[in-house]
This record gives C-alpha cells, sequence and structure tokens, in this order.
C-alpha cells in the first residue's frame, strides 16, 4: 500500500497486462480475414481483400447488413428520447429510487432469459417476429445505458438556470427547450451513438425474437453454429469492429465538445 | 392558461415522464412475469397449452440438468470472485491513488473492448488458445512445456478466460465509484489513530467499498450465470451452463421448461437484487452521477 514509485509501477504494469488480456482478441479476426485462404491460422500467405469482396455477392448478408442499419438507427432514435424522460422522472416525480432501478432493470437480466420472455410474449400475442421486436428488444437493452449517460450529462447542469428561466415567464416545456435542451444535448446525441453500438454488437437477445430476419450478428452466429468460422466470417467480424471503433471515436469526439462546451458555456 | 388547460398540460406531462417506465413494464417486466406463468403450462405440438403443471420444474430438478444449475453456480461464483480479485485492485488504484482525469482516461480504456460483442472476442480466445495459437506457442518458446497443452481450450479454463475478460471489465465501475466516492477523512483519520496500512484497509476503506462490491458481484454474477455463447464457443462438446441449456430446451420445442429454466436464473438475479436494494444505497454506486432526491 505504500505509494513508493515501484508499487506504482507494478499497478501500472499490471493495469496494462489486463488491458492487454481485454484487447488482444480484437487481433485475430483481422489477421484471418486478410489471409490467402486454406484453414484460417495454418497457412501465412499472401495479404488478400477477396473475402471482403465475397461479402457482397451473399444477398442473405446483404440482407442482414439492411436489417442492421435499420434497426440501429431506429434503436438510436428511440431509446435517447425514452432515457431522457426517464431521466426526467427520476428529477421530477416521486419514489426516485424505484424509477431508477426499474429503468436499470434491464442490465441485470441475462441475455437468454429477455430474449425468451419477449419471444413467448410476442408470440402469444400474435405478433410476428420482424425488425420491430427486434428493435424493441434492443430498446430495452440499450436504455439503462442511455439513461445513466443522460443521467451523467444533466448532474453536470445547474437547475438554477431553469429557475431562471421560470422566473422569466417561461414555462417547463420552453424552460426546457430553450435552456436545458442545448446544454444536455451531446448527452444525448452521446447516448444514441451509444445505442446504435449496443444494437450492432447485439446477438443473444436478438437470436431469440429475430424470425426469419437476420441482422449481421446473428448470421455470424447461426453460420457458426451451422458450418463453423470462416475467413468470410473472420472479414465480417473485422468490419464489425471496425465499426464498432469508429463510432466509440465519434462517441469521444462528441463528450470532448461536451465537456468543452459545458465548461466554456 | 386556463384551470383546464393547466391540467391537461399537468397529465400530458406526466404520461410523458412515465412513458419509459411504462416501456419498460411492458416490453420486460410483464413478459418475464408471464414466463414464469407459462413454465407451468405444458406442451402442446408446437406450442404450449394452459394448464398447471410441476412438470417442468420436476423435469429441470430431478434429471442431469441439475448438474448444470450446479455447475452453473459454481462458475459464475468462480468467475465473480476471479473477476472481483483481479478488478479491486485496479478500481482502488485509479481511485484513490491517481489524478481523477486520467483514471477516468484508464477506466475508458477498459470500456472500449467491451463495446465490441463479446462473441467476436470470445471467436478469438478459440485461435488464441489453440494447440497451435499463441498462447502454447508462447509456452514453449519460453520452455514452460515441451509439448502443446490441450486443456487451454474446450475445457473449464477456455470458458472462465472468456467468461472473465467478456465481464470483469463491468466490474471495475462500481467498485471504482464506490472507492471513489469514499469519504478520504475516514482513511486519514485511521491513520492519525495509529493503523496500519493494513488495518486502515481491512477496517475502513474496504468495508466502506462494499455497495461497489456488491454491485460488481451482481454484474460479474449476471453475465455469467445466464451465459449462453461462451460455453458453446470455448466449452467444447457437451460443455452445459444454464444458458445453453435453455436454448437447447427451446431447439427440441419443450418451450415450458425452458420458461422454467429461465424463470429460474431471473429469480436469482432477483434475489440479488432485492438485497441490493434493501441493503445497500444505490446512491453509494451511481451517487455521483445523479443528484436525485430520495
Amino acid at each position: 500500500m505504500g505509494p513508493g514509485r515501484a508499487g506504482r509501477a507494478v499497478a501500472w504494469a499490471y493495469i496494462a497486462a489486463l488491458l492487454l488480456f481485454l484487447y488482444v482478441p480484437l487481433a485475430p479476426p483481422l489477421r484471418f480475414s486478410l489471409g490467402g485462404g486454406g484453414e484460417a491460422g495454418t497457412r501465412a500467405g499472401a495479404v488478400t481483400l477477396r473475402w471482403y469482396r465475397q461479402l457482397w455477392d451473399n444477398p442473405l448478408l446483404v440482407g442482414g447488413v439492411q436489417n442492421s442499419l435499420l434497426v440501429g438507427a431506429l434503436v438510436g432514435l428511440i431509446t435517447p428520447p425514452l432515457a431522457l424522460l426517464a431521466a426526467m422522472a427520476v428529477r421530477e416525480l416521486r419514489r426516485p429510487r424505484l424509477i431508477v432501478a426499474t429503468v436499470l432493470l434491464p442490465l441485470f437480466i441475462p441475455g437468454v432469459s429477455m430474449g425468451l420472455a419477449s419471444a413467448f410474449f410476442f408470440r402469444q400475442l400474435g405478433v410476428t417476429p420482424s425488425l420491430l421486436t427486434i428493435t424493441t428488444v434492443h430498446v430495452v437493452w440499450a436504455l439503462p445505458f442511455a439513461f445513466l449517460i443522460i443521467l451523467a450529462v444533466m448532474a453536470t447542469f445547474d437547475p438554477m438556470y431553469l429557475e431562471a428561466a421560470y422566473l422569466h415567464g417561461a414555462g417547463r416545456l420552453r424552460a426546457f427547450v430553450d435552456v436545458e435542451l442545448p446544454l444536455i444535448r451531446h448527452g444525448i446525441l452521446g447516448a444514441a451513438i451509444f445505442s446504435v453500438i449496443l444494437s450492432f454488437n447485439e446477438t443473444v437477445r436478438t437470436a431469440l425474437v429475430q424470425g426469419p430476419n437476420n441482422t449481421v450478428q446473428t448470421y455470424i452466429w447461426s453460420t457458426f453454429l451451422q458450418v463453423g468460422l470462416s475467413p468470410t466470417l473472420y472479414a465480417l467480424m473485422s468490419l464489425l469492429i471496425a465499426v464498432t471503433l469508429g463510432l466509440v471515436a465519434v462517441l469521444l469526439l462528441v463528450g470532448a465538445r461536451g465537456a468543452v462546451s459545458a465548461r466554456g458555456g | 392558461m386556463g384551470a383546464l388547460q393547466g391540467r391537461v398540460a399537468g397529465v400530458a406531462r406526466y404520461a410523458l415522464l412515465v412513458l419509459p417506465l411504462a416501456f419498460v413494464a411492458g416490453a420486460l417486466l410483464v413478459p418475464l412475469g408471464l414466463m414464469f406463468v407459462w413454465s407451468f403450462w405444458e406442451r402442446a405440438g408446437f406450442w404450449i397449452r394452459p394448464a398447471f403443471t410441476l412438470a417442468s420444474y420436476a423435469e429441470f430438478f430431478a434429471g442431469v440438468r441439475l448438474s448444470v444449475l450446479e455447475r452453473s453456480l459454481v462458475v459464475a461464483a468462480g468467475v465473480t470472485l476471479l473477476g472481483l480479485l483481479l478488478a479491486y485492485p485496479i478500481a482502488y488504484f485509479l481511485a484513490l491513488r491517481v489524478r481523477r482525469d486520467l483514471a477516468r482516461n484508464v477506466l475508458l480504456l477498459f470500456t472500449i473492448p467491451f463495446l465490441v460483442n463479446y462473441i467476436i472476442r470470445t471467436f478469438s480466445w478459440v485461435y488464441l488458445l489453440s494447440r497451435t495459437g499463441p498462447v502454447n506457442r508462447a509456452l514453449m518458446a519460453a520452455g514452460v512445456t515441451q509439448r502443446a497443452v490441450d486443456w487451454l481450450l474446450f475445457s473449464d479454463f477456455a470458458v472462465f478466460v472468456g467468461l472473465i475478460s467478456s465481464y470483469m471489465p463491468f466490474m471495475i465501475y462500481p467498485l471504482w465509484a464506490a472507492l471513489d466516492g469514499l469519504d478520504r477523512r475516514l482513511v486519514e483519520a485511521s491513520w492519525l489513530l495509529g493503523a496500519s496500512p493494513r488495518v486502515t484497509f481491512l477496517r475502513v476503506t474496504l468495508p466502506l467499498s462494499m455497495p461497489g462490491v456488491f454491485a460488481a458481484v451482481i454484474f460479474g454474477f449476471v453475465g455469467t450465470f445466464g451465459e449462453s455463447a461462451v460455453p458453446i464457443i470455448l466449452g467444447g462438446v457437451g460443455y452445459q451452463l444454464m444458458g445453453n441449456t435453455i436454448t437447447s430446451a427451446l431447439d427440441v420445442l419443450n418451450y415450458p421448461l425452458a420458461a422454467a429454466m429461465s424463470s429460474v436464473v431471473v429469480a436469482t438475479m432477483l434475489a440479488f437484487l432485492l438485497v441490493w436494494y434493501l441493503a445497500f444505497d444505490l446512491r453509494a454506486v451511481l451517487g455521483k452521477i445523479a443528484r436525485w432526491r430520495f
């Protein structure tokens, strides 16, 4: 516990080792997606992009990509307003503890159980599995994360500004739109991007409510179960990793811009 | 503004504010409740029909699936404990020994891989832990072993590696939040009263971080107890945990059994949550990100 220089070095080395443990699994798909073929991993051949080109010849997969994009867009549009309302409910309604617990609940339900309960529910109601059933489940899953992000940003907002707006005769809506919204806008955008990332990377829940509709992730999962992994799947995984990291970069930019505007404005 | 208009606006505002709660209730709580109800129904062709039978629970608890439950509990407890041991020192160091902005950046580094689908990351472990994979090559190059170690993959070890890399990052945040929110004066008081660092940690820091520890336990447990993909990918043929046993019951159209097993999983989680809700203050973990009144 003595925070000597050696102790700090050990601590940082330990953190670096654990980060390595978490980051290393991001690399193999890229390696196998560029390989010349044969059994993945056994031959280090010439670098080729043909597996990436072949992706677009597969109509099932192209459909999956379209579905993922559509569902991702819907989740990114629906989740933040819901999360914003939930965060405002915490501030405005009674029993905030209960509200927080309810909105965070989806975090604590295992994916299989959430997917299964939803699938049975839809079937019993006579709702045919569609992109909308997938979207519903994704929104439930993304809501707690979006909620926490917006709650965190709202905590940096000084409610005195709202009081000032009320004193100047603004109604609740007007005060929110003109005063609070501009200051928490980046949090809402961040929640949207985070929701899209979660939607793009969801498999277990989706697989139970997808019906005949594939997303990219369920395509990877079902192809793995049926025929195993292939360079084409690795190419797809590499693309997904790249898209996810790209979205994370956008998220960080939004966060940094928000921090600057919160400090400056 | 007229009184009626005002009341309409009030009702509209209230309706908007409860909308997200209604959504979670309708899309999650009601389906979970009904799943429990349907676990007492019976199989009927390709679906289920109303009944009140304990047959599914009997099938679950009497059959070999009980050992699956036991194994899932042992694996989940083991992964959670290991995750806690791995995550606590990081959270402690970041919260109490590092500037806060630097700590936030390191926490961010732990978040990023977590956002990539853990199933894709788990596929990578199949290669990394395989007989000809980098781990075995490194072990042989270092002279630790002559021949490739084959229990690295398709084993308990592989499942543990996959589960820890999937869920451990999630455990760091509540621990960090609890430790970061700690009143430093209590630690200083302990020092001033002459307690050794070890005693200070055991009698002040650790007890005060218990809400975070319990939250981390829940995060670790929820991920691993119902996990369905990791055992399929890394456990090898026949490696059954609750999650993939539930999906295999679905594959043979035994819906009531799947609902029964799933209900047991959810009930276990809810029991954990209830203890957390009753015994700990949510604010100890979430406090700094929200200033709500209780």
